[in-house]
């Protein structure tokens, strides 16, 4: 596969992911490619060549090549070193891919940048570094073969870890030449290949880390053994923000295995020589929280909170262009809809997981975190120690979704170390934790109001959003005007021409603390924005596809809005006769620097039974790395989606969640799983992100084909609440 | 003599009280007039408002904070100006300067002879990865600085495209 501009649109079909296939294509690659992973404090050769941070060639021909952000299961830990190899000319069956940690980081000022793996950025932050790691490591290998040889550099050419001299046919491997290209200077500039001559970027290449996953050798943060570790479970209060009062420990204090049993403060923790121990012992450590002033919070106050804000006087200004409330009051027809999306936990596969050992002045950390750097600042200030004291050990993780780049966790599993110096302890969450102490994908509550003119053409669009700021609470950065960006996000930059557009924001915040779920604000207001234009186009008359085209001017980035719409619209066979009782919808959005599109095609029958005959979703990520990895985020993203469609809901009762684990937070099930066809449409020239973008036009293709089929428009999620079930 | 060390001690804790309440203030009026962060400023945008010209030299000053914050909401800060702080030749005044924040000048204290040193400590938010400048003024009227690279991780799943 190609992913250079103007290829054809690729369609690739993985229905179902046959397990059989993949675990035989998978068991190929462990045997034909020799990758592996070490841990980054491997005693480091003293004769192992490094032309710089991210590249070592050993002299036997292996390259070793460093990857400094998190990998959570989004593959760009075989995605990053490919771009290096590429620009590197090496040769993939010789690459292994190593870490890079966080204190090598720090203790280098920098020298492997930003190492947090949230907002898709680990491509498209990183490219360009990274080429240039390659570039500058191949340049220096060919200038050291041209120099043995005595040619010039330019009859000199790299292909497959290899400098030939075209002449004279003779040639040198990476491995011989290492040691004396280390030597040398490395070059300012370089010169960047042309993406028409990429060999490596653009080809499905099998992620590295699957062998040792399948067969159980990957360790992730909830693996960590040490000699002698403990195990910690904890609780914190039930009421967001709440403290302990008192705590009652006698029952559990002389239990086998029973360590110790903290008070915190903010947490309770019990200590023991294993986690079940712990865990169990927990639940009878009797405690007297003290929940502070929000123990009587309701989903029903939120709301009305948020209803407030609707209406309250003063709101922050996203986007004003024209005059919207003029163009309003002058409009042939006024169409006006709430929309809403509830509190959403991340539920990763793999709970909060830290464990940490301080000795001394000295501490170690595993944990699984997408941001080390983060990690490392948290647990020294936590312990009191120097941060050039402390090591952040890379781990895999079982998923992050968002919720492990804050670092509540890493502080609280430093805090019980800390209390028990000396020893390793690991902690790690329960479930009911994790679903009970989320940083919640925010609700919100929008309003949309749009007019129309005599031919159906929309003059005047007003966005309004009530809502938490992730911002503003969690990170607490200064708002710039008073508007969270993630909150008005695919608002403010809506790109369809319409002359009049006001976006305004009400900041409504709550006592449930909010925080980054996969997608963010794309995760929920594409559904809104795109559901709202349908109705206007079931309006205006016109077919929703032919009515968004109409809408999108011919500027620079609204022709990849086109380009991607027309490609999934194509692919979906979008306008051909559909069997009797089955429905279409569809939505275009962008975000995290690619366009997206989908169409989906349902049926809903007399008992509300929704099934999904087709989802069709693709992305312009500019440049396609690593296609099939593509391909698997996005059937991810569409697994994930459909959950927090149908089911993905937290509710506030008496300050707390009422949600504890899976049988009241539903997950979606194998035989669930509808049939997912990746549309790869590159058009080149720029780098967007993969990881996040695919939630986004899911949620509005989606209802938009069910509000079609029931004719009855669907404004709010998740769809359990309207009595919709989703049928295998 | 006692009685008096425990007033200056009164006296230092409320200035650094008033180090710690600066920015908040200002954050509250800097948005009332709808300033915004992010745009990183010169360094000569960030001082010459105060030192307007005056003979500005980058010594003795060390600044204590950590390299790496996990989040700009409350970073820990330790300015110690090197100086004999006798009648003839004090600081007079540290500020700590943001390139990022939506108001630059973070903190000011006030000081004299009578603090026997001029070392304070504070605890500063920051609008994201920037440069904090320590600025001290001199009783001569001569300036001192020194600055320091604060990373901010950014652990926000934000769409920045």
């Amino acid at each position: 596969m190609n992913a250079n501009p103007k290829t054809t649109h690729q369609k690739q079909d993985k229905v179902g992911m046959d397990r059989r296939h993949f675990l035989k294509v998978s068991g190929t690659t462990s045997a034909g490619l020799s990758l592996g992973f070490f841990l980054p404090e491997r005693a480091q050769a003293a004769d192992t060549p490094q032309l710089n941070v991210w590249v070592e060639i050993e002299p036997n021909d292996t390259i070793v090549i460093r990857y400094a952000r998190a990998e959570m299961g989004q593959g760009s830990l075989t995605s990053a070193p490919m771009i290096i190899a590429e620009e590197l000319d090496a040769d993939w069956k010789k690459v292994r891919v190593e870490y890079a940690t966080a204190h090598e980081n720090l203790r280098t000022k920098r020298a492997y940048g930003d190492m947090a793996s949230v907002g898709s950025f680990t491509i498209r932050r990183s490219q360009e570094y990274l080429r240039k790691a390659g570039a500058t490591a191949r340049e220096m290998l060919v200038a050291t073969a041209a120099q043995k040889w005595n040619v010039p550099v330019s009859e000199c050419k790299a292909a497959l870890s290899k400098v030939t001299h075209t002449a004279t046919k003779r040639s040198l491997t990476y491995g011989q030449l290492a040691a004396d290209a280390a030597k040398r200077e490395a070059p300012k500039t370089v010169q960047l290949k042309d993406p028409k001559t990429w060999t490596l970027i653009g080809k499905s290449i099998p992620r590295v880390d699957i062998p040792d996953i399948v067969v159980g050798k990957r360790q992730y943060g909830i693996d960590t053994q040490l000699p002698g570790m403990l195990h910690a479970a904890v609780a914190a209060c039930p009421v967001f923000n709440g403290k302990v009062k008192s705590m009652d420990a006698s029952k559990v204090e002389n239990r086998r295995g029973i360590v110790k049993v903290l008070n915190m403060g903010e947490f309770v923790a019990v200590v023991a020589d294993n986690w079940w121990r712990a865990k169990e012992a927990l639940r009878e450590v009797s405690v007297d929280w003290d929940v502070g002033e929000h123990g009587t919070l309701t989903s029903a106050a939120i709301m009305a909170h948020f209803k407030a804000g609707m209406e309250q006087s003063e709101l922050a200004v996203a986007r004003n262009d024209g005059n919207t409330t003029d163009a309003l009051s002058k409009s042939a027809k006024v169409l006006e809809a709430e929309y809403f999306t509830p509190y959403l936990a991340h539920a990763t596969m793999e709970p909060m997981v830290c464990t940490a050992w301080l000795q001394g002045d000295k501490l170690d950390v595993w944990s699984s975190t997408q941001n080390p750097e983060a990690t490392l600042a948290v647990s020294a200030a936590t312990a009191g120690v120097p941060q050039t004291n402390v090591k952040v050990h890379p781990m895999q993780l079982g998923g992050g979704l968002g919720r492990k780049s804050p670092q509540d966790f890493t502080r609280q599993s430093v805090m019980i170390a800390k209390a028990m110096a000396g020893k390793p302890v690991k902690m790690l969450w329960t479930r009911e934790e994790e679903i009970q102490h989320g940083l919640y994908r925010p609700a919100s509550l929008m309003r949309f109001k749009a007019g129309m003119n005599a031919n159906g053409k929309v003059e005047a669009l007003h966005i309004r959003v009530s809502a938490p700021s992730i911002f503003a609470t969690l990170l607490k950065l200064p708002l710039n005007k008073g508007v969270d960006g993630q909150a008005v996000a695919s608002f403010s930059d809506h790109p369809y021409d319409i002359p009049n557009t006001l976006v305004d924001y009400a900041q409504r915040n709550t006592n449930v603390p909010v925080g980054f779920w996969r997608s963010v604000g794309h995760s929920q207001n594409p559904f809104g924005r795109e559901c709202f234009i349908d109705e206007l186009a079931m309006a205006a008359g016109k077919d929703p596809v032919a009515f968004r085209l109409d809408m999108l001017p011919n500027t620079e980035t609204s022709k990849r809005d086109r380009s991607i719409l027309e490609a999934v619209t194509k692919a979906a066979g979008w306008g051909n006769q559909l069997p009797k009782g089955v429905f279409r919808g569809v939505a275009e959005t962008e975000g995290y620097g690619s366009w997206t599109a989908c169409v989906c095609e349902v049926s809903v029958n007399a008992k509300n039974e929704v099934k999904i005959h087709r989802v069709v979703i693709g992305i312009d990520p500019g440049y396609a790395v690593n296609p099939d990895n593509i391909v698997a985020q996005f059937q991810g993203s569409v697994v994930h989606g459909l959950t927090a469609i149908f089911w993905g809901e937290n509710t506030i009762k008496e300050g707390r969640v009422e949600q504890s684990n899976f049988h009241d937070y539903r997950m979606m099930r194998l035989n669930e799983m509808p049939k997912v066809e990746v549309v790869i449409a590159p058009t080149g020239g720029f780098w967007g992100g993969v990881g996040e973008p695919a939630q986004a036009p899911l949620a509005p293709a989606l209802v938009n084909a069910i509000s079609a089929a029931m004719g009855k428009r669907i404004r709010s999620l998740p769809l359990k609440n309207h009595g919709l079930t989703l049928k295998a | 003599m006692k009685a008096e060390g425990c007033l200056r001690r009164k006296g230092l804790q409320s200035l650094l009280l008033v180090g710690v309440a600066w920015p908040w203030l200002n954050g509250r009026f800097a948005h009332a007039q709808g300033m915004s962060s992010g745009r990183r400023i010169s360094f000569e945008d960030m001082v010459q408002p105060i030192v307007k010209g005056a003979k500005l030299v980058q010594r003795d000053i060390k600044i204590e904070a950590p390299i790496l914050a996990d989040n700009g909401s409350l970073v820990p800060v330790q300015v110690q100006v090197q100086s004999p702080m006798s009648e003839q030749d004090h600081v007079t005044h540290i500020y700590l300067l943001s390139q990022r924040n939506p108001v630059t000048q973070m903190a000011m204290f006030q000081l004299g002879p009578w603090n026997g040193r001029a070392d304070v400590t504070t605890r500063v938010r920051l609008a994201g990865t920037q440069d904090l400048v320590a600025l001290a003024r001199l009783s001569n009227g001569e300036f001192r600085y020194n600055q320091m690279e604060i990373i901010v991780t950014e652990s926000a799943c934000v769409d920045a495209s």
